[in-house]
C-alpha cells in the first residue's frame, strides 16, 4: 500500500531556554501513506510540524528527504522540497478568485512581470484533473464552503509539486459530509503517491482515513503503529496514560438523570429566525445535561444566540420558570439568569491580553462593583474562589490569560460564566481544542453544575462527547429539529444516522 | 511554545527595558539637557514645562482611553480651537459671564465627541476615518462661525485666570492638568467603565457576549476625548488671550504620539493614564530642551518627528517575544 | 460570477451623471465649458492623487502624508528654478523623484520599522511639513517670494487642448499606468493577496515588504504630479501647499470602490470619485454655498462613503452566509 520513504527525521529535539518542548522524535513518512500525528496538547506536535515547514530549527536531529539531509529552519527549502503545511485557519485571498488564489504569490508571467492568465489556467486545469478536485476556478475564495476552501489551500500546494502535505487539524471547522468529501481527495493524493501527515484529535478520523500513526507524549515518541493493528481503547491508552482513559467511557452511564429534578427551567415553543432555523421546540430541566447535536451549518449556534440574546429571533417564544421572556442583547441574558460560553473561545470568549481575574469578574462585575465603582477585595475573593474550583493552573489572579494553556484558558471561560451563579448555562461545543484531561475535567464541573440543579444545555458535535454527558439529545438539521432522546434509550449510531439524514 | 530565541539573561535585559524603557529615557533625556543646559533643572523652568504641557496633557489623558479601545481620535486639534471660539463668542454675548462660557465651549465638544462615537460605536465605522471626516467637518464649521481671524479675549479677570493665572507660583492650568489626571486614573483603575475600556480594546465580541455595554463604552470614550479637547480650548483661549478658528493644526500628532510613547498599544487592550502622563513629560520636555538649545523651530518639528517615529518603532516592538 | 471589484463602480457612474444632471437643471452657469474647465482643472490633481491613494488603501494602510509631499516637491521645486536657477527639465523630474523618496520613506518606516501606515505617515505629514518650511526660499529671501515661476517647461501643465487641460491628460496616462499595473502584472496580484491576507502573501514567498515600499513610493510620486500641476498653475508654490487634501484623496478612494479593508478595488474608481467631489463642491458653490462649507462637505461625503463601504462590506458577509445555508 505504501512506497518509498519520502522523508525521515531521525532523534528531532527543540528546547526554548529550559522548557523541552521536543525531547527525541524519530518518523518516517512514505510515498502514498497517510500518517496520523497524535497527542495531547503540548505533547510536542505543533513544535514537529514547525520543524518539517522549517519554521523553527531543531536543536537535535537531522531531517533525510529523498536520501538527502536537508538543512533545517529554511521554510523556503523546505518548500523546495516539497513539504507543504495546510494550516488550520486560511491562509488564501478571500476576495481573490480560486485560480489565482491556486497560485498565489507564484502567478506565472512572461517577462516584465506580464501575468500568463492562459497558462495559468491551464496549469490549473491540469492539477485539478490530475487529482480529480471539483473546484469552479472563476468563483471567488470568500463566496465558497469552508470545504471547498480547504480544497484551494490543497490545490494551491499541489501546484508547488508537494510530495509531503502537513495537514493541521484539517477538519475542525468542516461539517461531516464536508469532512466525507475531504477524505475522498486525501484518498485521491494517495493513490498519486504523495505522503500526507494528518494532525486530529477525533479517533473517527483516524481509524478511517490513516495508515499509520505516531503518537507523541511529553516531547517523546512513544507509539508508531499500523492503524489496522491496534484498536481505538490501545491508541486512547497510549496518548492520554492509562488511568485517565479507563474512566472515560464507564463514568457516562452511571450519573445520567433525564428531566433532572423534574422542573422546567427552560422551554423554547416555535422559535424561529428567518433563513437560519424554524419550528424549534424543547425544554431544558433543572439538573439535567440537554445537548444538542448536529453537523456544523445546522445553525445550532445561531440558536443558542438567539436564546442568549446574542442575536433575535423572529417568531416563537422563550419562557424562563414560566415567564416568557425576549432577551435584547446579552446583558438581558445575563440578567436573567442565563450564561453562554461561545464555541471560539479566542475570537468570542476571552479578553487575552487581560488577566486571569480580570477576565473571570467580566460577566458579575455586578457583584463585585457599588455604584460602578469596583471592590478589590470583593474582587480577589471571587478570583480566589473561582482559581481553586476550576483548577485553573498556575493558580495566579494576575497571570495573563494569553499565556495560560487551552484546556486552562477554556476553564477561565467557563469560570467566568459561573461567577453569574447561572440557572441556565449554554455551552457551544465546551471542549473543542483542549486536551484529554482538561475535557475530563471539564465533564467534572458540567456534572457538579447539574447536581447542584442548574440547567446546562450543550452544544456539540463531538458525538463521543455527546454520548458521555448527554441525559436528553436533540438533533438539529439544516435549522429545524429532527427530534429528541432520552441518552438512554439510543445509541451513539443511531443519533449519528439522525445527525446524517438516515 | 513560542518562546523567546534569546538567552535568558538577553531576555531578562529585554524584559526589564521593555517594561521600563520610558523612564529610563525620560530620565536619560532630563540629565542630558541638565549638563548641556543648567538652566533646564531651575524650578521656573521645570513648572515652566508643566505649565507648557498642561494643554497636550489634558487632552492625551482623554485620547488613552479611545486608543485603549483601540479606536483613534485625529479631530481633537480642531475641536480644541472651536471650543476656544465658543467660549469668546458666549463672553462676548453674555457680558463676561465665565460659567456660561465654559459650559457652552464643554457642551460644544462633548456634542461632536457624542457624534463621533455615535458613528464608531452604533455604525461601527472606522474611527480613523470618522475622525479625519470630524477633523475636516470641525474645522469647517468653525471657520463658518469664526472666520480665519483672531478674536481678542479682553476678559473678564476670572477667565483670564483659567490659563495665566498662578496660585502660590504654579499656574492654574497646572492645578486643570492635575485635576484631568485625578479623574482619569480613578476612572481608569476603580470603575467598571475603565475595566470595559480595557475589554473592549482587547476584544470587543467577547466583552459584548459577556453583557458589556460596549457601543455605550465606546462612545462614552469618544466623548471623554472630546471633553479633554474642550477643556484644552478654554484654557488655551484664556492663555493667549485669543480665540481663532485656525489653532490646533496639527497638535493631534503631540497628543497621539504622547499616548503612544506612553506604550498605550493602538492596536488596544493595554495601556494606562500614568504612563500617557510620562509621554506627554517626555515629549514636553524634548520641545523645551531644544528651545532652550536654541534649535531653530523648523528644525524642532524635523527633531521631534524623528524621535517620535523612533519612538514608536520601540514602542510598538513586542520584546518579549520573537516570530 | 460576480466580480466584487467591480460592483461599485456601476452604481457611482450612475450618481456621477445623475448629479451632473442636476447641478445642469439647477444652475445655468454649470452647463458652460467654462465650468467643466473648472471642475477638469481644479480636481484632475486630486483624480492624480485618489490613484496614487489607492495603493496603500489596497494593501489596507493609507497615506495621510500625501499634501505634505506636495508642499515638499512644490517647494524643491521653486528652490531649484526661483534660487539655484536650474532649468526645467532637471527642476520636474528632480521634484518628482524627491516626492518618491518621501513616499518611499513612509514605506520603509511601515515595512521595516512595522509602524502602523496611519502613524507613520501621521508623523511624516509633520515632518515633511517641517522640512518644507525649512528648506523654503520664500522665507530665508522674502524679496524673491513673489517672482513668478516662467520655465515654459514647468507651466505647462496648465496649458489647454481646447477646453481640455494638460493636467488632465497627465491623469489619464497616471490612470492608465497603475491600472495596467494593477490589472496584468504579477506585481498587481502581489498588492491584492497582501491588502486580502498578509500572513498568506507572506507564508507564499510575496515580498510584502517591497511591496509596501513601492506602494507608498507611488503614492508619494502620484503627489509629486500633484504638485506639479499646482505649481504650473500658481507659477509659485507656497508653504501651505497640499494642506488637507489628503481628506479629498482619500474620500475620493473610498466614493470610488477601495475598500478600507484593503483588497478589493481599482483605480477607475478613485478617478471617478474625485470628479463627483469636484462637481459636487463646484456645484454647491455656483448654488451659492460659502467656500468654508466645502471642508465640511468633504468631511461629511467621507463619512458618507464609507458608511456604503461599510454597508457593502455587510452586505457581502450576508451574501456569503446565505450561499453557504443554500449549499451546505
Amino acid at each position: 500500500m505504501t512506497g518509498a520513504p519520502l522523508l525521515r527525521a531521525r532523534g528531532l529535539g527543540k528546547t526554548f531556554g529550559t522548557l523541552v518542548a521536543l525531547a527525541d522524535a524519530s518518523v518516517e513518512i512514505r510515498a502514498g501513506e497517510v500518517r496520523s500525528l497524535v497527542g495531547a496538547n503540548g505533547a510536542g506536535k505543533s513544535t514537529l510540524i514547525k520543524i518539517l515547514t522549517g519554521a523553527i530549527r531543531p536543536t537535535t536531529g537531522e531531517v533525510e528527504i529523498g536520501g538527502e539531509i536537508v538543512e533545517t529552519g529554511r521554510p523556503a527549502e523546505m518548500l523546495a522540497r516539497g513539504v507543504a503545511c495546510i494550516y488550520q485557519h486560511s491562509n488564501l485571498a478571500p476576495a481573490m478568485s480560486v485560480l489565482d488564489n491556486i497560485f498565489l504569490g507564484r502567478q506565472p508571467t512572461r517577462g516584465l512581470g506580464l501575468l500568463d492568465r492562459p497558462r495559468q489556467r491551464r496549469e490549473a486545469e491540469a492539477l485539478i484533473a490530475r487529482y480529480e478536485i471539483d473546484l469552479d476556478l472563476d468563483a471567488t475564495v470568500a463566496d465558497l464552503p469552508t470545504v471547498k476552501q480547504k480544497e484551494v489551500e490543497i490545490a494551491k500546494a499541489l501546484s508547488l509539486d508537494a510530495k509531503i502535505l502537513l495537514m493541521d487539524e484539517p477538519t475542525a471547522w468542516l461539517a461531516h459530509e464536508e469532512v466525507a468529501n475531504l477524505f475522498r481527495t486525501i484518498r485521491t493524493l494517495k493513490r498519486n503517491g504523495v505522503g500526507i501527515v494528518y494532525i486530529s484529535h477525533i479517533l473517527d478520523e483516524i481509524f478511517e482515513v490513516c495508515d499509520t500513526v505516531t503518537v507523541l507524549r511529553d516531547g517523546r515518541v512513544v507509539a508508531d503503529w499500523n492503524i489496522a493493528d491496534i484498536t481505538r481503547q490501545q491508541l486512547l491508552q497510549k496518548f492520554i496514560g492509562e488511568r485517565l482513559a479507563a474512566d472515560a467511557g464507564a463514568h457516562a452511564r452511571r450519573s445520567r438523570s433525564a428531566r433532572g429534578t423534574g422542573t422546567v427551567k427552560l422551554a423554547v415553543n416555535h422559535l424561529g429566525r428567518k433563513g437560519l432555523f424554524e419550528g424549534i421546540d424543547f425544554e431544558v430541566y433543572a439538573g439535567e445535561i440537554f445537548c444538542i447535536t448536529g453537523l456544523i451549518g445546522s445553525k445550532r449556534t445561531e440558536l443558542v444566540r438567539s436564546i442568549f440574546g446574542a442575536d433575535r429571533f423572529d417568531s416563537g417564544t422563550i419562557v424562563i420558570d414560566g415567564t416568557e421572556v425576549r432577551p435584547r442583547n446579552p446583558a438581558d441574558g445575563i440578567g436573567r439568569g442565563v450564561g453562554f460560553v461561545p464555541e471560539d473561545r479566542h475570537r468570542d470568549g476571552l479578553m487575552l491580553k487581560m488577566s486571569v481575574e480580570q477576565n473571570l469578574i467580566m460577566s458579575a462585575l455586578g457583584d463585585v462593583t457599588d455604584w460602578g465603582l469596583m471592590r478589590r477585595s470583593r474582587i480577589a475573593d471571587m478570583s480566589r474562589a473561582a482559581i481553586a474550583d476550576l483548577n485553573i493552573l498556575p493558580p495566579e489572579p494576575h497571570k495573563e490569560v494569553a499565556k495560560l494553556s487551552g484546556g486552562n484558558q477554556q476553564k477561565v471561560l467557563i469560570g467566568k460564566w459561573l461567577q453569574i451563579h447561572p440557572d441556565i448555562l449554554l455551552l457551544d461545543e465546551p471542549t473543542v481544542g483542549v486536551d484529554v484531561g482538561a475535557k475530563a475535567e471539564i465533564y467534572t464541573i458540567l456534572r457538579k453544575l447539574k447536581a447542584e440543579g442548574r440547567a446546562i444545555l450543550v452544544v456539540s458535535s463531538d458525538m463521543e462527547e455527546v454520548m458521555t454527558i448527554a441525559d436528553r439529545i436533540m438533533v438539529m438539521r439544516s435549522g429545524r429539529m429532527v427530534g429528541i432522546w432520552d441518552a438512554d434509550a439510543v445509541t451513539q449510531q443511531e443519533i449519528v444516522a439522525y445527525v446524517g439524514g438516515e | 511554545m513560542t518562546t523567546a530565541h534569546f538567552s535568558p539573561r538577553a531576555n531578562a535585559v529585554l524584559a526589564f527595558f521593555s517594561g521600563r524603557l520610558l523612564p529610563v529615557t525620560l530620565v536619560a533625556i532630563c540629565v542630558i539637557f541638565a549638563l548641556i543646559e543648567p538652566a533646564f533643572l531651575s524650578p521656573e523652568n521645570l513648572i515652566g514645562i508643566v505649565h507648557q504641557v498642561s494643554i497636550i496633557g489634558i487632552m492625551a489623558v482623554g485620547m488613552t482611553f479611545v486608543i485603549m479601545t483601540g479606536g483613534i481620535d485625529l479631530s481633537v486639534g480642531p475641536v480644541m480651537a472651536f471650543a476656544g471660539v465658543c467660549a469668546a463668542y458666549t463672553l462676548e454675548a453674555s457680558g463676561g459671564n465665565v460659567g456660561l462660557a465654559a459650559l457652552a465651549a464643554l457642551t460644544l465638544a462633548i456634542s461632536i465627541g457624542l457624534f463621533q462615537g455615535l458613528c464608531v460605536a452604533v455604525l461601527g465605522l472606522p474611527s480613523l476615518v470618522v475622525t479625519l471626516a470630524g477633523m475636516s467637518i470641525v474645522r469647517g464649521t468653525a471657520l463658518l462661525t469664526g472666520g480665519p481671524d483672531l478674536h481678542l479675549i479682553r476678559g473678564p479677570e476670572s477667565f483670564l485666570f483659567i490659563g495665566s493665572g498662578q496660585i502660590s507660583g504654579v499656574p492654574f492650568s497646572v492645578f486643570v492638568f492635575a485635576a484631568m489626571i485625578a479623574v482619569a486614573i480613578f476612572l481608569q483603575y476603580r470603575t467598571v467603565f475603565g475595566l470595559t475600556v480595557l475589554a473592549v480594546g482587547d476584544n470587543e465580541r467577547a466583552a459584548y457576549l459577556s453583557g458589556r455595554r460596549v457601543r455605550v463604552v465606546k462612545a462614552a470614550t469618544y466623548v471623554l476625548c472630546s471633553f479633554g479637547a474642550g477643556v484644552a480650548g478654554i484654557v488655551l483661549a484664556s492663555q493667549v488671550h485669543t480665540a481663532a478658528s485656525t489653532y490646533g493644526a496639527g497638535i493631534e500628532l503631540d497628543v497621539i504620539a504622547s499616548v503612544v510613547i506612553g506604550g498605550t498599544s493602538l492596536m488596544g487592550g493595554t495601556g494606562s493614564v500614568p504612563r500617557t502622563v510620562a509621554g506627554v513629560f517626555l515629549i514636553g520636555i524634548m520641545n523645551n530642551g531644544l528651545a532652550l538649545m536654541n534649535v531653530p523651530i523648523e528644525m524642532q518639528l524635523i527633531a521631534k518627528g524623528l524621535i517620535i517615529v523612533l519612538a514608536l518603532a520601540l514602542a510598538d516592538r513586542p520584546w518579549q517575544f520573537s516570530r | 460570477m460576480i466580480r466584487t471589484a467591480r460592483l461599485p463602480n456601476r452604481e457611482l457612474i450612475i450618481v456621477f451623471v445623475v448629479t451632473i444632471a442636476v447641478f445642469c437643471w439647477l444652475s445655468g452657469s454649470f452647463r458652460t465649458t467654462g465650468n467643466l474647465e473648472n471642475v477638469l482643472i481644479g480636481f484632475s490633481h486630486t483624480a492624480i492623487l485618489a490613484v496614487g491613494q489607492s495603493l496603500p488603501l489596497l494593501l489596507g494602510g493609507i497615506d495621510l502624508s500625501v499634501g505634505s509631499i506636495m508642499a515638499l516637491a512644490g517647494m524643491a521645486a521653486f528652490d531649484a528654478y526661483i534660487v539655484l536657477g536650474l532649468p526645467g527639465w532637471i527642476v520636474l523630474p528632480g521634484a518628482l523623484v524627491l516626492a518618491t523618496l518621501a513616499g518611499a520613506v513612509n514605506g520603509v518606516l511601515i515595512a521595516k520599522l512595522k509602524l502602523q501606515p496611519f502613524i507613520a505617515t501621521l508623523a511624516t505629514m509633520a515632518a515633511y511639513r517641517g522640512l518644507t518650511y525649512a528648506i523654503s526660499g520664500r522665507q530665508i529671501w522674502p524679496e524673491i517670494a513673489t517672482r513668478p515661476i516662467t520655465d515654459p517647461l514647468i507651466v505647462a501643465f496648465d496649458d489647454y487642448v481646447g477646453h481640455v487641460p494638460y493636467a488632465f491628460f497627465l491623469l489619464l496616462i497616471v490612470f492608465a499606468v497603475v491600472q495596467l499595473l494593477l490589472g496584468v502584472t504579477k506585481f498587481g496580484r502581489d498588492l491584492y493577496t497582501i491588502g486580502g491576507n498578509v500572513e498568506a502573501a507572506r507564508l507564499c514567498g510575496i515580498n510584502v515588504d517591497r511591496a509596501v515600499i513601492i506602494s507608498y513610493s507611488i503614492s508619494g510620486l502620484c503627489a509629486g504630479f500633484a504638485a506639479l500641476v499646482l505649481v504650473s498653475r500658481m507659477t509659485t508654490s507656497t508653504e501651505s501647499l497640499g494642506i488637507g487634501i489628503e481628506m479629498s484623496a482619500i474620500a475620493a478612494a473610498i466614493i470610488g470602490g477601495v475598500s478600507l479593508q484593503g483588497g478589493i478595488g481599482n483605480v477607475f474608481g478613485p478617478v471617478i470619485g474625485a470628479f463627483l467631489l469636484g462637481v459636487v463642491l463646484i456645484g454647491l458653490n455656483l448654488v451659492g454655498i460659502p467656500t468654508y462649507a466645502q471642508p465640511v462637505l468633504t468631511g461629511l461625503i467621507l463619512l458618507g462613503a464609507v458608511w456604503y463601504d461599510r454597508l457593502l462590506v455587510q452586505r457581502r458577509a450576508r451574501a456569503i452566509l446565505a450561499k453557504q445555508a443554500a449549499n451546505p
